[in-house]
């Protein structure tokens, strides 16, 4: 048996907000339309009326599932702390509000639920009886710039040995595989305004990390997303937690060393260097039995040059992840996750990018990928 | 993320009350891939044509309640406010905007997050102040906007 594929609805991100794809067309489209994916992935606070979709939902939605032939594969699951604003939510509360989610995932027929990987394994503990009486899998994501090799794996694989839990594993997010920014990335700064140089220095920095040869230490321990704001704060104020400060004085020194007047976004594109995880692929392989799905994520698919019909994305190093999971024996899914709409979405609308044709593309290298 | 897109481009239109115009209002959609808790809505940062229109005299419209001030909404923990749903954020200013076309300069805030930060026990006694960024997840940057005022009442679209 091979790998299975299927969509993480996610990537219909935009299609949705303007109302041209909705749930249903979506879950057609990845059925029919993609050369025998049939796995459905998805977030519930985009996809669904939340925190309750009513019963006649979910009436719909089997019906669904049954007519085009797809298979619910794996809820993906928030965690926002301020929702109760006059405190910070503790971690049973932060347990509730999980197990609610994982019966909204078990009402709909999924296997799986995604946690985030910011999610603190004492909370996922707290939840994990409930998922091992539904028969529901938690699958902590594993999203650059964290790694394989790091903490946030070892947790997982701790709590699993002293549970013995069967219900727990990893969601790795192929973006930690990702070498340098990726061009739309890069463009859509510019278009912002941050000049050539600094994408130049980003790309150099870039491979200075993934050689492990970057002049100052690199963290693997935030997300893509709060590491930006933490270092963006500290371009403006010159604050940050005492432990990012070698990281980020050495990020902006790089920076003034090759920029000519930088501005605070040239620093910023810079950063993004940051955000690569240098794990390895043989990392994968050996985590293979933890594996609950593969997040696919990628940002530009294009056609390979030479070879008609046959697209890769070009900062994602897709043939040693699949090869990876291959070698592991990964017969579970794996899931396209497009994240690049957002980076053209300051242009007129026109000149949007197409989702259903970029995850269309993806699906292409995915079936190549995993049939050789 | 959906710079051009957060408010509908027809939306801008006054407000009127008893035949008496109270202020001005705009169709917004949220800046994020996903809905949120109602609560975590914070307000916006709101320039019209050079003046800006502070988070004491909005409110916002959304559920088919009443407009809410973001004082009213931080009670609203068990509400959401779905990724689907077009919201209407109401402003005060007796007499309203005049016709033709305005320069708006927009940034949501949205207390929404991968999980902890270091900011969190901050933002339960201080919110952060819309447009400085902070609290403003997929779109930290305010967004210019150029609007024609709408001489027809305009309401919120349908829920589908």
């Amino acid at each position: 048996m091979s790998m299975k594929r299927g969509v993480s609805l996610y990537s219909y991100q935009q299609s949705q907000f303007l109302k041209e794809l909705d749930l249903e067309g979506q879950v057609r489209e990845v059925s029919q339309n993609l050369g025998g994916a049939d796995g459905i992935e998805l977030v519930d606070e985009m996809s669904l009326r939340y925190p309750d979709p009513g019963d006649d939902f979910v009436r719909r939605w089997f019906d669904w599932m049954d007519r085009y032939g797809a298979v619910p594969v794996t809820m993906d699951v928030c965690m926002d702390v301020l929702q109760f604003r006059d405190h910070v939510m503790t971690h049973a509360e932060c347990a509730e509000r999980l197990e609610h989610d994982i019966r909204l995932a078990k009402r709909l027929g999924f296997r799986n639920v995604r946690v985030l990987s910011t999610v603190p394994i004492e909370v996922i503990a707290l939840a994990l009886p409930l998922a091992e009486s539904l028969d529901i899998r938690l699958g902590k994501e594993i999203h650059q710039p964290m790694r394989l090799e790091g903490q946030q794996v070892l947790q997982v694989l701790d709590l699993a040995d002293r549970t013995g839990s069967a219900h727990l594993g990893i969601v790795p997010d192929l973006g930690i595989f990702q070498t340098r920014p990726s061009p739309v990335q890069l463009q859509w700064f510019q278009r912002r305004g941050a000049g050539t140089q600094a994408c130049d220095a980003a790309v150099e920095l870039s491979g200075l990390v993934m050689r492990e040869e970057a002049p100052f230490p690199v963290p693997d321990t935030s997300t893509a997303g709060n590491l930006r704001a933490a270092f963006n704060r500290y371009i403006l104020t010159g604050d940050c937690e005492p432990a990012l400060e070698p990281t980020f004085a050495g990020v902006r020194r790089f920076a003034e060393e090759r920029v000519t007047a930088p501005e605070p976004l040239d620093f910023t594109v810079v950063a993004e260097a940051l955000t690569l995880s240098r794990t390895s692929p043989d990392a994968l392989r050996q985590l293979t039995d933890r594996v609950i799905n593969v997040h696919a994520k990628f940002n530009n698919m294009t056609e390979i040059p030479g070879r008609p019909g046959e697209n890769e994305d070009i900062a994602i190093d897709y043939p040693a992840a699949i090869g990876a999971l291959a070698d592991g024996g990964y017969q579970g899914y794996l899931n396209s996750e497009y994240e690049g709409q957002r980076y053209f979405q300051d242009l007129p609308r026109e000149q949007l990018m197409d989702e259903v044709d970029q995850v269309r593309r993806h699906q292409e290298m995915l079936r190549r990928l995993t049939a050789a | 993320m959906f710079d051009n897109l957060l408010i509908r481009a027809d939306s801008l239109c006054n407000d009127v009350v008893d035949g008496e115009v109270v202020g001005f209002r705009l169709a917004v959609r949220i800046a994020n891939y996903r809905g949120v808790f109602l609560s975590l809505h914070n307000g916006y940062y709101l320039e019209v044509d050079g003046v800006v229109y502070p988070r004491d005299v909005q409110t916002f419209e959304v559920n088919g309640k009443s407009p809410r001030t973001f004082e009213e909404t931080t009670a609203a923990v068990w509400e959401h406010w779905d990724y689907d749903d077009e919201a209407i954020l109401h402003v005060r200013l007796p007499g309203g905007l005049p016709p033709g076309e305005h320069i708006v300069r927009f940034q949501q805030s949205v207390l929404a997050a991968y999980g902890y930060l270091p900011t969190d026990e901050e933002w339960v006694h201080t919110p952060p102040e819309p447009g400085t960024g902070a609290g403003s997840d997929k779109t930290p940057y305010i967004v210019t906007y150029t609007l024609t005022l709408n001489e027809k009442h305009a309401e919120p679209e349908a829920v589908a």
